[in-house]
């Protein structure tokens, strides 16, 4: 049972040892939570672009350290690991080592398409595709980098989360907290997905250099040409049958 | 106007780096110092010394990115230094060996994260020279803008996270890194207004820029300026004045000129060294031949030479900045046509050097055309990044160094991981 807990204090081991003090153990659990969403301190795990745009996250204009947010060296004192930048696989090990060093509870925030996918680096020999791979994640702030204001909304999702896992209910070292489901990941298949349609790959190619100089990156304006609503009406054509396959076979 | 591709254009002759001798070297410069064996047998060092070994990095908040070094300690005493990259090899040149050379300007910005214009403009210049694209006056004199920019903004961060590497020696340690990115800020807001985003901006392209100047952005250029301008001398006085700082950088990391020129190192820390050359000057590109650019150098070549020739250099643009804002001629952005109906049309082949001064030296890039799906991307890139040959100092100067020494000269000579191992 002690194991099972996140939160070790002799005071709160004890009351949960007595009958009749549950209510007692949840308000302190309720305590504990209260102080863990509000006092998160970050351990940067800063590799390459998306570790300056954190530092400019915790500089003078955005100043995360209004947030209760202290940004710690060492994984000792830490309870967020924010992986910002790319995980090579000659530094994925490190940064395994570095998250068990870290004290439970914690938690991992992805920061830029670099450590959720691997971007475009994805396919390289090198490179981690996704820290997911190796590293539970529970917040994923897209972007490439992300700007500060959106790393910030990032970690106020993640208090959200925590309160609203935490709740007085202990949870186990693995466990991870259940994504809320406001917060879900995006529905876009990953790229290693087979069910990934073959146009996807497409549009985002397309999305670079197909429209003449100056507009060549221009989603906006893709998405609103011909081409690119076919390809959408495409795309949803295909993903539409994958939910009532299954009822359709019952009635036959 | 139309790109020219047969035959392909005269190869802009590239100066040499530094030629070895006196004619480079500014008089009173450092003497050569005393190096260190990078390759010394651990075994032949005294065998009753307690060497300790000490692993700095790969993560380590002053490393400035995933740098490891690997020390051999007597005492505090550096004995070897052997540093090791790779932990950011992303495999960029292998990558943009798919690419057409449109998608490849967003690849290389996340090389030098601190500079992205800078990447941008070094690879476009390349396949410029390769494709014989024209690149239109007023493109070229934003190029130069943006580049200036950049570049304060660029020594701007190296300043603030070098006051953090030394410590609580400068009011609390982040005192000058607060004030840093203030200012920093400013120009990233600059960047902001003319290409939409903050950092990866992809506004360059072969033969001229996407995004022409908006209205009243020149205005915002000289509002930022005045701003950075009056601070200035405050950071000077933090750094300068400041007693502490000045025993912990003066004759420390002292790397002299004919080291610089072994090793291949330019940039700020040459200039440190007393190498009198800057690309900006010697071998103008952009509109650099318009301008008067002032090089600044320093005679000592310690750590605080190196943050001098920083400070000086971010006045420096400024200036030159405030020279060209007014004057930036009117036409056309980008002068030829959609470059993919270009390549679509014809294939490049033949090859093309081009470099420019990056806040951190000669930012290199040698492009062979004719590559895969009829030549519409590279054969074969190469980038030659400053940071890479600075970095190859250390296991020169670091012995003979304590360890908190060693901190101080890995924050001066300022290597960007990303560009290292690409």
């Amino acid at each position: 049972m002690e194991d099972d807990r996140a939160f070790t204090h002799p005071l709160y081991d004890f009351m949960a040892r007595m009958p009749g003090l549950d209510v007692a153990t949840t308000s302190v659990d309720k305590l504990l939570t209260w102080g863990a969403s509000n006092a998160l301190w970050i351990f940067p795990m800063a590799t390459s672009c998306c570790g300056i745009e954190f530092m400019a996250a915790a500089a003078s204009r955005v100043d995360l350290d209004r947030m209760g947010t202290i940004v710690r060296g060492t994984p000792r004192q830490s309870d967020v690991m924010v992986v910002a930048g790319t995980i090579t696989v000659k530094m994925a090990p490190r940064v395994k080592k570095l998250w068990d060093q870290m004290p439970e509870p914690k938690w991992c925030l992805a920061m830029g398409s670099c450590a959720i996918s691997g971007d475009f680096y994805r396919d390289i020999y090198s490179v981690v595709p996704g820290i997911d791979t190796f590293l539970p994640v529970d917040v994923y702030v897209p972007g490439c980098p992300p700007n500060p204001e959106e790393l910030m909304h990032g970690l106020l999702r993640l208090q959200e989360k925590i309160r609203a896992f935490r709740a007085g209910k202990p949870r186990g070292a693995a466990e991870r907290p259940p994504t809320p489901e406001h917060m879900r990941r995006p529905s876009l298949p990953r790229l290693d997905d087979p069910t990934r349609p073959d146009e996807l790959s497409l549009l985002q190619t397309q999305s670079a250099g197909s429209l003449g100089h100056g507009t060549e990156m221009n989603l906006i304006e893709l998405r609103r040409s011909k081409a690119g609503e076919a390809l959408a009406a495409k795309l949803a054509a295909l993903r539409a049958p994958a939910a009532p396959a299954e009822p359709a076979e019952k009635k036959e | 106007m139309e790109l020219s591709v047969d035959p392909p254009p005269e190869k802009p002759a590239k100066k040499p780096a530094a030629k070895a001798g006196p004619a480079w070297l500014i008089p009173g410069a450092v003497a050569p110092i005393e190096r260190a064996d990078p390759y010394l047998d651990i075994e032949d060092y005294d065998p009753e010394a307690d060497l300790m070994v000490l692993n700095l990095g790969p993560q380590h908040p002053s490393t400035h990115g995933v740098f490891r070094v690997k020390l051999y300690l007597d005492g505090e005493i550096i004995v070897k230094a052997v540093p090791f990259a790779g932990y950011l090899h992303r495999g960029v040149e292998k990558l943009c060996e798919k690419l057409a050379f449109t998608q490849i300007t967003p690849i290389v910005d996340k090389n030098d994260y601190v500079s992205p214009m800078m990447n941008e403009q070094a690879i476009n210049l390349a396949f410029e020279a390769l494709l014989g694209a024209e690149v239109p006056r007023r493109a070229r004199y934003l190029r130069t803008l943006v580049a200036e920019l950049q570049r304060i903004g660029s020594h701007l961060l190296w300043l603030g996270t070098f006051a953090l590497d030394l410590g609580g020696a400068l009011g609390g340690g982040s005192t000058v890194f607060l004030h840093c990115f203030r200012e920093r800020e400013l120009i990233l807001d600059l960047f902001e207004a003319l290409t939409g985003c903050r950092f990866h901006y992809n506004t360059h392209t072969v033969g001229g820029n996407r995004h022409d100047i908006p209205e009243g952005w020149a205005s915002l250029v000289k509002q930022a300026l005045a701003v950075i301008e009056s601070r200035l001398p405050e950071y000077e006085e933090l750094m300068t004045d400041n007693s502490i700082f000045v025993k912990r950088t003066r004759g420390v990391g002292v790397v002299d000129g004919e080291l610089c020129l072994e090793l291949g190192i330019t940039g700020p820390m040459a200039r440190a060294a007393g190498v009198d050359y800057d690309m900006r000057r010697d071998a103008p590109y952009h509109a650099y031949d318009e301008v008067e650019v002032r090089v600044q150098t320093e005679t000592a070549g310690d750590c605080q030479a190196r943050t001098l020739v920083r400070i000086r250099e971010i006045s420096e643009s400024i200036r030159i900045v405030r020279a060209l804002i007014d004057g930036v001629p009117e036409g056309p952005i980008c002068g030829h046509k959609p470059i993919k109906i270009v390549l679509q049309e014809r294939s490049a082949g033949g090859q093309a050097y081009a470099a420019l001064e990056s806040p951190r030296g000669e930012l290199g890039t040698w492009v062979i055309g004719g590559g895969v799906n009829k030549g519409t991307s590279p054969y074969r890139l190469k980038i030659r990044p400053p940071s890479l040959h600075a970095a190859a100092c250390l296991p020169y100067v670091l012995p003979g160094h304590s360890v908190s020494d060693a901190i101080v000269i890995l924050g001066s000579v300022d290597p960007i991981m990303g560009e290292v191992d690409r």
